[in-house]
């Protein structure tokens, strides 16, 4: 566990780098200088003949571009590559990309500006018992049940629910053969947002996005659970950059304001920064008004590589990446006691994924007005107070007593 | 009344064992037994200061049981907080009252025993919300509840008086406040292990586990009732024995008396109101901050909550006995409230270990204590006292009843920080009416800041 006092009044990554040094000598090659605005570009790019989800963000900035290319043929995924040029741009080969070696089927051209790239799988839904919880590390969440492969599920038709207006996108879908009828009335639902610009998103967890990031809220809504206390999970894969797996840090924060109660950002870098990033707090909120009532804690397990053929395979990572083994971890919603899914059959979960700089917190105006306030005016008031009391002093002692 | 007429024929008859014999008859009374010496009032004393011990104990029950009133009420902070502002309410009104209810209504043992019963009362009501699974209720027993609480201090501070004269008296309310405070501690450590052991035991939903959790901490109230009733039978004892007065409050309460506090008595009040509000709500949300900012587990956090109280128990005589012996109170108040605005920007922007915040917080609120009360009387003549103690105590209520829900809606909202910004700001004003207070006390050449020698040669001066 990295905590680390920094010079923002929160957060700092635990990297003993001054990362302000960082960026301003290694990022310029890179092109990841964390651009302020860039222009966002979605466009669905259709199949035929069987219809199948493939958005292409495009985040234009001065000199660099960012491509998230989401994709639901087969579990949801998305690709992310950064260049260092303007004018790079996405090509697909369909015919490549649903023939059983997809591998070229996806590019983005020209190949020699792209500074960083990585992908992101959703490979599984997990359910674990969270009543019978063995002694040991070695199930913390409970007794697991069978996974919903993410791969076997079916999508709703990406083009009716994009919305240009807030730049977002739902995907949306169930298991396609689903004999227990868990999601008769259920589904889950990835909603991606690019941004043009810095802010901070108005529902919990309230994150702090910038132009070089998107967010990604998962949300499982309506499914049956198996079980009266069954906590749910994600298992999440990475294609790493390098030999060894990326790993999740714990941030300690000193600033809850925007999520009550969580002092933790967890955050993942694929590489030292500027590079990929994954970022959110580990809190899932069990009902639609999210408040600290349905705040439940979330789990990262740690990355461990994992062989290709033991995960539900996405060709649309395949077809960029070639055949790759990849770095999986799990990702736990809920604890056995206090809120859960079990409340409301509702769980939504947020992170920030993006390339260069990950946002950094800091404490709100308000806070820091306040504290200036507080600690300046009785100080004032006592160097006021003294100097009234010395020029009193010096006007009584000119008196002469007569006695 | 028929009791009174038995005893008088035991005074004057034979009687089996030799309990009511008059002073200065033939045979005299075992030391235990003998209302004059002091080894019946040490048995005096211990009663008196397990009388404060039931309603110490359960003031701090929801702060003890936070997270398990939320979760098994199916509440949200403010709330909870509410558990602490109906407290307070009553006590707007009553630290007015309570003096003449026992002065000229009830009788001072009378007064403890009816004070007692409703806070027996009150917090069985609290713990039949829990298991009838009604907050609504919950509140009418805390409302209850502070009827009898703060009144029962006053009590229990005329008992002190009527027992205990001079020199001996600060001791006594010295070991009446350890005691209280010991209360409070051993409900800290004790409360959150408790449930979980009836948890594991009884196979109920948790409001039931809560309200039997809750009666249990009821134990300690009948045994306040039960030393109140003890008290007064002693009580009447002594004073057919030794022919002494029922021991009155003396206080008179004049809310007219108001118009005529100076300035510095108004500073005091602010320092007063201001300070308290960010301590004891703080106490009162503390065990849940300590979980979730510092990682600990439920009993260490219940453990680091109690600190100030175990640090108040030792160091209220100790730091009583220095401000008299030094003097300078106005000094001492600057240092305690600076250490408390120290305390709260530690726990609020480092993760430095909270004992050594907590500490200090315990340290600094013994001070203050012990530092700011002695000033209403230097600054108010004695027969305007009691409207001034009477009046100081009822806005600290109402402070503790409007912040407690204010924190727990900042904290709903906003979270830890900036309630630790708010109470940093609440310290803040404390530290500008102390610093003001000074100033106003130095410009005119009052006497809140005199050391020791300096207030006895005024003592010795104003008696020639």
């Amino acid at each position: 566990m990295c905590r680390c006092w920094g010079p923002y009044w929160g957060w700092v990554p635990c990297a003993p780098t001054p990362w302000l040094l960082l960026s301003l000598v290694c990022a310029a090659p890179f092109g990841l200088l964390g651009e302020e605005t860039r222009q966002i570009s979605m466009k669905v790019i259709s199949s035929w003949p069987n219809p199948q989800n493939l958005l292409h963000i495009r985040a234009v900035g001065t000199n660099s571009t960012l491509h998230y290319v989401w994709s639901t043929l087969g579990p949801p995924a998305v690709v992310l590559v950064a260049t260092n040029t303007t004018q790079s741009a996405l090509s697909v080969n369909w015919s490549l990309l649903m023939s059983p070696d997809p591998y070229g089927g996806l590019m983005v051209l020209p190949k020699d500006s792209i500074q960083f790239s990585s992908a992101l799988v959703f490979t599984r839904l997990l359910e674990f018992d969270s009543t019978k919880v063995s002694k040991g590390a070695t199930q913390p969440s409970g007794k697991p049940y069978p996974p919903y492969s993410l791969a076997e599920f079916s999508w709703n038709n990406i083009t009716n629910s994009l919305d240009l207006a807030t730049l977002s996108a739902i995907f949306q879908g169930h298991p396609v053969d689903e004999p227990t009828g868990a999601f008769a009335n259920g589904s889950l639902a990835f909603k991606v947002q690019a941004f043009s610009g810095s802010g901070r998103s108005a529902q919990p967890p309230r994150l702090l996005h910038t132009a070089d990031s998107c967010q990604v809220e998962v949300s499982l809504d309506g499914a049956s659970p198996r079980g009266n206390h069954s906590v749910f999970g994600l298992e999440v894969a990475t294609v790493g950059t390098g030999p060894d797996c990326p790993s999740v840090k714990e941030l300690h924060s000193i600033d809850d304001e925007y999520a009550p109660a969580v002092f933790q950002v967890n955050q993942l870098l694929w590489g030292s920064s500027p590079s990929g990033f994954m970022q959110w707090r580990p809190v899932a909120f069990s009902q639609k008004q999210r408040n600290r009532e349905s705040a439940v804690p979330c789990q990262a397990s740690s990355l461990h590589p994992t062989l290709a053929y033991s995960l539900p395979s996405s060709p649309v990572v395949q077809a960029f990446f070639g055949s790759q083994n990849l770095c999986a971890f799990n990702l736990t919603f809920g604890a056995p006691t206090g809120p859960g899914y079990w409340d409301q059959h509702y769980l939504s979960w947020s992170m920030l994924l993006g390339m260069g700089f990950p946002p950094v917190d800091a404490l709100s105006p308000l806070v820091l007005g306040i504290m200036a306030v507080a600690l300046g005016t009785p100080g004032l008031m006592l160097l006021g107070g003294g100097l009234f009391l010395l020029l009193r002093h010096k006007q009584y002692s000119e008196y002469q007593s007569i006695n | 009344m028929e009791e009174e007429d038995e005893e008088a024929r035991g005074l004057l008859g034979d009687r089996p064992e030799g309990d009511n014999a008059v002073p200065g008859a033939p045979r005299a009374l075992p030391a235990l037994c003998d209302p004059s010496h002091l080894a019946h009032r040490l048995v005096v004393l211990f009663l008196m200061c397990l009388l404060g011990f039931g309603s110490y104990f359960c003031y701090d029950s929801p702060a003890a049981l936070q997270t398990q009133v939320k979760q098994d009420m199916q509440v949200n902070t403010t709330k909870f907080m509410l558990l602490y502002a109906w407290y307070s309410w009553p006590n707007v009104v009553l630290c007015f009252l309570g003096g003449f209810l026992i002065d000229r209504i009830f009788g001072i043992r009378w007064g403890t025993v009816i004070f007692s019963c409703f806070v027996c009362i009150g917090q069985a009501i609290f713990a039949l919300g829990g298991i009838f699974n009604a907050f609504w209720l919950m509140e009418l027993g805390r409302f209850v509840f502070g009827i009898g609480g703060e009144s029962l201090a006053v009590a229990q501070n005329t008992y002190a008086v009527s027992w205990f004269k001079g020199k001996e008296l600060n001791l006594v309310f010295g070991l009446q406040l350890s005691m209280a405070r010991i209360g409070s501690t051993v409900n800290m450590n004790l409360m959150g292990w408790l449930y979980t052991k009836i948890e594991a035991s009884l196979r109920s939903p948790g409001h039931m586990i809560l309200g039997v959790t809750l009666m249990i901490g009821c134990v300690t109230c009948i045994l306040s009732l039960f030393c109140a009733l003890v008290l007064a039978y002693l009580d009447r004892r002594a004073e057919k024995i030794l022919h002494k007065e029922q021991g009155k409050t003396g206080d008179v309460i004049k809310l007219t008396d108001v118009k005529d506090f100076s300035l510095p008595l108004w500073l005091v009040f602010i320092i007063c109101v201001c300070y308290y509000v960010a301590i004891f709500p703080f106490i009162g949300l503390g065990k849940v901050f300590f979980m979730e900012k510092f990682g600990f587990a439920s009993q260490s956090a219940s453990a680091i909550n109690s600190v100030v109280y175990v640090i108040s128990a030792p160091m209220s005589p100790v730091f009583g006995l220095l401000v008299d012996k030094t003097g300078k109170n106005i000094i001492w108040v600057l240092c305690a409230v600076a250490t408390t605005l120290v305390s709260h920007m530690m726990l609020a922007f480092t993760f430095w270990n909270p004992w050594i915040a907590m500490c200090l917080l315990g340290l600094s609120y013994s001070l203050l204590a012990c530092a700011l009360w002695p000033m209403v009387a230097f600054v108010v003549p004695e027969h305007q006292l009691g409207t001034a103690y009477g009046f100081m105590q009822s806005i600290q209520n109402l402070g503790l009843a409007v912040i407690s829900i204010l924190a727990g809606m900042i904290l709903d909202t906003r979270g830890y920080l900036f309630l630790e910004v708010f109470f940093i700001a609440c310290v803040s004003l404390s530290l500008l009416a102390v610093v003001c207070l000074y100033v106003v006390n130095r410009a005119r050449g009052g006497n809140l800041n005199y050391s020791a020698k300096q207030r006895e040669e005024l003592k010795l001066s104003h008696s020639e």
